[in-house]
């Protein structure tokens, strides 16, 4: 998997790695959805666009993921994929924008794994390596 | 490794790290040997750690007297779990998200009811399931109150009143709730659209993780005085509920950190955790958090009242108890800040009191404790693990002196969640705990793995340690009969 779960007593970490910075943060997106709900269960039937904005990467990737949680709630609805469509720096902000695919939730067919509060700078890491980019924060159960 | 650490002993139930780099406070640990070994050896990785993080926190401008942190202590992110610190405004004092966290006013109430264990024997299995049905839970679920944009920012503005004033619950519960359940600095216009908007359908949901609704009995009695105020006996039936301010307190969070992260900069805050992001607290943009995060609070204690009323509905429902059967014995809150007045070095100041994870644990007098229970202090209620017991504990004048009136929350995790769900598979728990007497229902079957007993640190230790340090005093231990979790 292009992500990872990492052991945090309360909580849990989530590590996206990509040879771009786009792909990590498509993947840890993606992780962060598999988390979520089994992804098996969602059928891709509607789209959702989200955007989120940062100061650098870091913030970024946390503002990205916490995207996807608002849009969870906004529109009620799981997802089971993610495309990131644009990843540009204007001026001092760091913008990505996406589109989600999903359905409207449905408790009886949807296996639900469990609730994330929020993505948190706790633990934040972003760095490129030379094998491309590495994202980790620590996301409130 | 204690000594690697210099944690220095200051008696079998208290440690301390001395100020050294930036600290500008010692950091304090409410711990014995044992659970001070556990907590060294738990050390996760050197920023996932709870010492590190309280270490941190005694670094943030204004601290008063020491960043402390109880016997249910664990990482979390930025303060640890189980953290209290207080900052003075007059000496640059800061407000910070990862103070309160994302669950803003995440707590316990304890409803108290005229049934004993007898009156609800062999019914336990019915009474599971009605409040399986009656009370959603879990990702996904939606409550039975779905409010307009107006009614959000009344819920936002009026806490728990508003709730009994659509008829969920009775005016008599707001006395014994912190606050009465409403706090009045609240200010909806500095919440976004968006919390507001993921929290329409959410009012009156349980969430998942670690809330629930537990039915439990009195199983042993350990102040009769205290037990009598808080109207308590061996063999009473209480419940407990646990939960918070759901998606709009996580969206405030969201919303704020970035926000706050600017407030860092600008006034050149110097943070040794990027989660730590404050700001002054009498800065416009402290004073917008601040006012937001009570909007938060006021969403949770709604949030509560809510559940109270389907609580006493389901009753009605399996067992044709009357709701007036049922009382609000106490609301504590976890993940607060609030505005307190304590006695430090014989002056008497007034702070902003974070507690992250823990509980305000007021001794007697205090004007803000029901008149019911003032003499005797403030209820305490710690939660248990589905399996192993909860306790109300009460708050003493030797927590006052020394904690700002605080104590511990719950069992606190010993294990990650990953590891429990490696550890401990959901039928096999729920079949332990059965044979146990113990009725569970469950929305995820990852919430059951993930919070088994096994997963926590033992409640009756960490309740020894706090009562042997003097912070809080036994009233009653309680026992689990049927658990609903998310």
């Amino acid at each position: 998997m292009p992500w990872e779960y990492l052991d945090h007593e309360a909580d849990i970490g989530l590590e996206a790695r990509g040879a771009s910075l786009q792909e990590a943060l498509r993947d840890g997106v993606r992780g962060l959805l598999a988390l979520l709900v089994d992804p098996e269960t969602v059928e891709p039937r509607e789209v959702v666009s989200i955007e989120a904005s940062g100061d650098d990467p870091g913030s970024l990737y946390v503002a990205l993921l916490n995207a996807v949680l608002a849009a969870i709630d906004v529109h009620r609805m799981f997802f089971r994929d993610f495309e990131l469509t644009r990843l540009e720096r204007v001026d001092d902000q760091w913008i990505a924008e996406g589109r989600l695919y999903g359905e409207p939730i449905d408790l009886d067919r949807h296996a639900v794994e469990i609730e994330v509060k929020a993505a948190t700078y706790g633990g934040l890491l972003a760095e490129q390596t030379e094998s491309g980019w590495r994202l980790r924060c620590v996301l409130d159960l | 490794m204690s000594k690697a650490l210099n944690i220095k002993k200051i008696h079998d139930y208290l440690f301390e790290v001395p100020p050294h780099g930036r600290m500008r406070v010692p950091a304090r640990l409410y711990l014995d040997e044992r659970s001070l070994r556990e907590l060294v050896e738990n050390r996760s990785s050197e920023e996932w750690n709870a010492i590190r993080q309280l270490e941190n926190v005694a670094c943030l401008p204004g601290i008063v007297k020491a960043a402390m942190a109880m016997a249910d202590v664990h990482p979390g992110y930025g303060f640890p779990i189980g953290g209290v610190a207080a900052f003075d405004p007059k000496e640059g004092g800061v407000i910070s998200v990862a103070g309160v966290g994302f669950d803003i006013n995440c707590g316990v109430r304890c409803l108290r009811t005229h049934l004993t264990r007898r009156d609800i024997a062999g019914k336990e299995e019915k009474l599971a399931d009605t409040l399986f049905e009656v009370v959603p839970a879990g990702l996904g679920s939606t409550g039975e109150l779905k409010l307009s944009p107006k009614e959000i920012d009344r819920v936002l503005r009026e806490g728990a009143r508003y709730a009994v004033r659509l008829g969920y619950g009775r005016e008599e519960d707001l006395e014994y709730i912190e606050e009465h359940g409403c706090l009045s600095d609240a200010d909806p216009s500095v919440v976004s659209h968006t919390a507001k908007q993921r929290q329409m359908a959410q009012v009156g949901t349980l969430g998942s993780g670690n809330h629930y609704v537990e039915v439990q009995v009195v199983d042993q009695i350990y102040n009769a005085r205290a037990a009598q105020a808080f109207g308590l006996e061996v063999g009473q039936i209480v419940i407990m509920l646990h939960t918070g301010s759901r998606a709009l307190g996580h969206q405030i969070g969201t919303d704020y950190l970035p926000f706050l992260e600017k407030a860092t900069k600008k006034y050149g805050i110097e943070v040794p955790d990027r989660e730590l992001v404050c700001a002054p607290i009498e800065s416009p943009e402290g004073q917008q958090y601040f006012r937001a995060v009570m909007a938060g609070a006021n969403c949770a204690f709604a949030n509560r009242q809510v559940l109270t009323h389907l609580v006493r509905e389901a009753f009605w429902k399996a067992l044709r108890v009357p709701d007036t059967a049922i009382e609000t014995l106490y609301e504590v809150a976890h993940n607060t800040v609030k505005w307190e007045v304590h006695e430090v070095d014989g002056e008497r100041r007034r702070l902003l009191v974070h507690r992250k994870g823990s509980t305000r644990a007021f001794g007697p007098g205090r004007p803000e404790i029901p008149e019911r229970y003032r003499a005797v202090g403030q209820p305490v209620l710690v939660g248990g693990t589905m399996g192993t017991a909860s306790y109300i504990l009460v708050g003493t004048e030797q927590g006052m002196r020394e904690t700002f009136g605080t104590a511990l929350h719950g069992a606190g995790r010993a294990k990650s969640r990953r590891q429990a769900k490696r550890q401990y598979p959901a039928d096999r728990i729920i079949e332990q705990l059965r044979k146990q007497g113990i009725i569970v229902r469950a929305h995820g079957k990852a919430s059951i793995s993930e919070e088994a007993p096994g997963a926590y640190k033992d409640v009756e230790h960490v309740v020894e340690v706090m009562c042997n340090a003097g912070i809080v005093a036994r009233v009653a231990r309680l026992r689990p009969i049927v658990c609903l979790k998310g």
